[in-house]
């Protein structure tokens, strides 16, 4: 019966099925293979961290204070037995090995990375699908984000801090809050186009009660731009929450992270340049690849965006 | 071909191939095309979406994407090769040689640049005029294309302008140097029927004074009669006829231009079936007001009226036609009464029941009697949900079983004459026409009294329109249902209304059954809508 219809246009009759899969437009992505990889290289640090150095990240050792990279440092195991181990970063002011520092100290760097973009994105989700669809919720809604855009997250944290203490949370919490405000203005404004789509009008009309209407036609919408944002978000927590280690105002300073490693290298830093360097080094390499991975998902998952933003 | 004009052709295109990528559902976009243009003629180019048409005309400007090439044949320009000339000699040839212009005339003008300075610029590109000749001579030029209080014009921004205006201002632009030869692709197909009778008469007029060699692209067999010295009929690519626009529109020879021609709605409705007397009248509207507000800081506010005082009426089994131009608020009629949006005053009486008044699950309960078609078929399916998901969303919203409405579709899909098995297929893997046939498949699924179609068949190809047309008009006829057309094109409401509204800035200006309203119209404006769609008085083969 369908070849009753004749004569239809013929760019539609495309064979779509022939189109390459997500998952090998993704694998032939450059940025998303290299970026990817890094990240997966710095994630199994993590758990990886005990084999990779036997050594405690915390442990002070007057005698093998500021010590360069490739000095074989003396340390105790827990039997009270010497053993030696090459510091291939150095050691800080404090006698802690650089490379033990910064192994563990990517621990803190992913988990506030991710939270933040996890919690940022999850709440932005929430109130820019219901600004975007009830027209009172967006007035309210939009203002408050205004006023919470206009916060920089530097000065929020340093209040946060003073009145609660440094801690993880403290932090990610200030990182997360004004991440959420830029989050809701880019559903919001998914939204906005989506819900006047006409098969979400013909969502209504058959009868599709309203929250079955946001979470099935106009929430898959969003997901990918979301995948996106999320990715430059968790890249962006992360170098702040350097920052904010690196001012004092972050995790508190027996943690190590990035930042804290090279604010306690900061005073020394003209006589004995690698616990700033080293750890910097990994900074970088970390936001880079998750830029990197992001840039590469935007552009297969949504090309449109690559030209837009 | 024994007019001596022919001898000396502005244009003349023989073998010419050029090829799509290799991706591409075929291998060329254009297969072998030959036609010329004589200086004073007009030239229609006409096929449906797909045929090549367009590609035709932006290879004549040099203007081809990267991924087409020609790979055969020759373009000439008053005897001179366009194919593989130069891209410097190719800017030279625009404009002072050939000129074009556009379907939609907002997206191809300059939004931050001044209508006038966007001429002026055409000028000061190839000319060596002084800023106040160059002046004069772009007012001169919008006065020549009738365009009212030139220095205005010459001072407004494209966004200050009407669509028509707009279009002026384009072929303003593509004839102020005189170019021997003008590309016009689709120019009036984004414009009102009042609109496009004076864009048309406009081209007319001025291609008559200057000699200028016109090709004109359109999928409107009306326009063709209307316009047309000769005409090339292409199907995918392929030049299937070509001969003047009497040989074609008359006696055509090749079967897929008979096909096309027969599908062409008439102006004159044809005899119907008259409604029973008894028949139950499914909706009314008695003076249905929507008014949009817009408010601004302290308490001024603009209030625009898109619909004022509506009363119609549909009965069981009848089709009413709303007809009308843009922004005359026909749409805004059938979103009332759908209920996509809230009217301001007045009552929406379905069966019986006022459903104005309505909210919550009483609401609910009616809205499922009525449902709407959109017109874009692209666009009004979920691309993420396969079709089946789509039709039968509605069913189970209202308690169905998944297995009962899945059994329904099926039912459905034959009905609109679609497989079944297409249930698990998603939108992208149908054709326009297709996708259309799904749409009123999910209407259907809800069992509705009324089916309001807004601009349904405006999207689709004249060809498969009359397939939508017929089958719309079968299913009518088969459940009985009251349905409601909303229409911009007069042929199309002729051929499917029982009853027709004509609706001109919110306002119902003439109501009446059908085969009255297009015999006899009374109202000024029904004239002046009739007058001015085009080929009206042209006999076409039957």
């Amino acid at each position: 019966m369908t070849d009753t219809i004749i004569s239809e246009e013929s760019a539609e009759s495309v064979d779509y099925s022939h189109q390459p899969s997500i998952w090998s437009r993704l694998f032939r992505n450059p940025s998303v293979v290299i970026g990817g990889l890094l990240i997966a290289i710095i994630v199994s640090l993590v758990p990886a961290a005990p084999f990779i150095t036997p050594l405690d990240p915390t442990e002070i050792s007057p005698r093998n204070r500021n010590k360069v990279p490739g000095f074989e440092t003396v340390h105790k195991d827990e039997e009270g037995n010497k053993y030696t181990q090459v510091a291939h970063m150095g050691t800080d002011k404090l006698g802690r090995d650089v490379f033990a520092r910064v192994i563990y100290g990517a621990r803190v760097s992913l988990i506030v990375g991710l939270s933040v973009a996890v919690i940022a994105v999850s709440i932005g989700l929430f109130i820019g699908l219901m600004a975007g669809y009830f027209r009172l919720v967006d007035a309210v809604v939009m203002r408050v984000m205004d006023g919470l855009m206009a916060i920089p997250s530097i000065l929020l944290a340093i209040a946060l801090v003073s009145l609660s203490g440094a801690s993880l949370f403290t932090v990610i919490m200030a990182i997360v809050i004004p991440e959420i405000p830029r989050v809701v203005r880019l559903v919001r404004s998914i939204v906005l186009s989506i819900r006047e789509e006409p098969y979400v009008e013909a969502a209504i009309s058959v009868g599709t009660p309203t929250p079955k209407i946001l979470i099935r036609h106009v929430l898959p919408n969003t997901i990918a731009p979301l995948i996106v944002q999320g990715t430059f978000i968790c890249g962006s927590a992360i170098l702040l929450e350097a920052i904010l280690s690196f001012l004092g105002v972050g995790v508190p300073p027996e943690i190590p992270t990035w930042g804290n490693i090279m604010a306690q290298g900061r005073d020394l830093f003209q006589i004995f340049p690698h616990s700033i360097f080293y750890p910097g080094i990994f900074l970088t390499l970390t936001v880079l690849a998750i830029n990197m991975l992001g840039d590469g998902l935007r552009d297969t998952i949504d090309p449109r965006m690559s030209k837009e933003i | 071909m024994d007019n001596p004009r022919h001898n000396n052709p502005v244009l003349s295109v023989k073998n010419l191939t050029i090829d799509l990528p290799r991706n591409a559902d075929r291998k060329h976009a254009v297969s072998n095309v030959s036609f010329d243009v004589a200086p004073g003629e007009v030239v229609c180019l006409v096929g449906e979406s797909g045929s090549g048409k367009s590609v035709i005309a932006f290879s004549l400007m040099g203007l081809l994407a990267k991924a087409l090439n020609v790979s055969e044949g020759s373009i000439e320009l008053q005897g001179e090769e366009i194919v593989g000339c130069s891209e410097d000699r190719l800017r030279q040839l625009r404009c002072t040689r050939m000129g074009m212009i556009f379907q939609e005339p907002m997206t191809a003008l300059n939004p931050v640049m001044r209508c006038g300075d966007q001429i002026d610029e055409v000028l000061q590109e190839h000319t060596d005029f002084s800023s106040e000749q160059r002046h004069q001579k772009v007012l001169d030029m919008i006065a020549q294309v009738h365009l009212p209080d030139p220095a205005r014009m010459y001072s407004s921004y494209p966004h200050q302008l009407s669509g028509g205006q707009r279009q002026r201002i384009m072929i303003a632009m593509a004839l102020i140097l005189e170019p021997v030869l003008l590309i016009a692709d689709e120019p009036t197909t984004a414009l009102d029927v009042t609109t496009q009778a004076q864009i048309l008469h406009l081209i007319r007029e001025l291609q008559g004074e200057r000699q200028t060699g016109v090709l004109f692209i359109t999928h409107d067999f009306g326009v063709v009669a209307e316009l047309g010295d000769r005409v090339a009929v292409l199907k995918q690519g392929e030049m299937v006829e070509f001969g003047t626009t009497q040989q074609v529109l008359a006696s055509p020879q090749h079967p897929y231009t008979q096909m096309l021609i027969s599908s062409v709605p008439k102006h004159e409705p044809p005899i119907r079936k008259a409604i029973p007397a008894d028949a139950p009248t499914v909706l009314r509207t008695e003076n249905l007001h929507k008014q949009y507000f817009s408010f601004s800081f302290g308490r001024r506010r603009n209030v625009v009226d898109a619909a004022v005082d509506i009363s119609v009426e549909i009965r069981k089994g009848e089709t009413l036609g709303i007809v009308g131009e843009s922004g005359s608020g026909k749409s805004t009629v059938a979103r009332c009464i759908t209920w996509l949006i809230k009217s301001t005053e007045g009552k929406i009486f379905l069966s019986g029941r006022n459903i104005a008044e309505l909210s919550g699950e009483d609401l609910r309960q009616l809205r499922r009697k009525v449902q709407i078609i959109f017109q874009d078929p692209y666009r009004s399916l979920n691309p993420r949900r396969t079709v089946g998901q789509s039709i039968i969303e509605g069913p189970m919203n209202y308690g169905e079983s998944h297995a009962d409405a899945m059994a329904h579709a099926r039912e459905l899909m034959e009905l609109v004459q679609l497989s079944p098995d297409g249930l698990d297929r998603y939108p992208h893997q149908f054709s326009g026409g297709q996708r259309q046939r799904v749409c009123i498949a999910r209407a259907l699924a809800m069992r509705p009294e009324l089916l309001v179609a807004d601009e349904a068949v405006s999207a689709l190809d004249v060809s498969v329109q009359a397939q939508v047309l017929t089958l719309l008009e079968q299913i009518r006829d088969r459940m009985q249902l009251a349905m409601l057309f909303i229409t911009h094109d007069l042929r199309v409401a002729a051929q499917v209304c029982d009853t027709v509204a004509v609706m001109s800035k919110g306002r119902v200006v003439e109501y009446g059954p059908a085969a009255e309203l297009f015999n006899n119209p009374q109202h000024e404006y029904t004239k002046a809508l009739f007058d001015a769609a085009p080929g009206r008085h042209f006999k076409f083969a039957s």
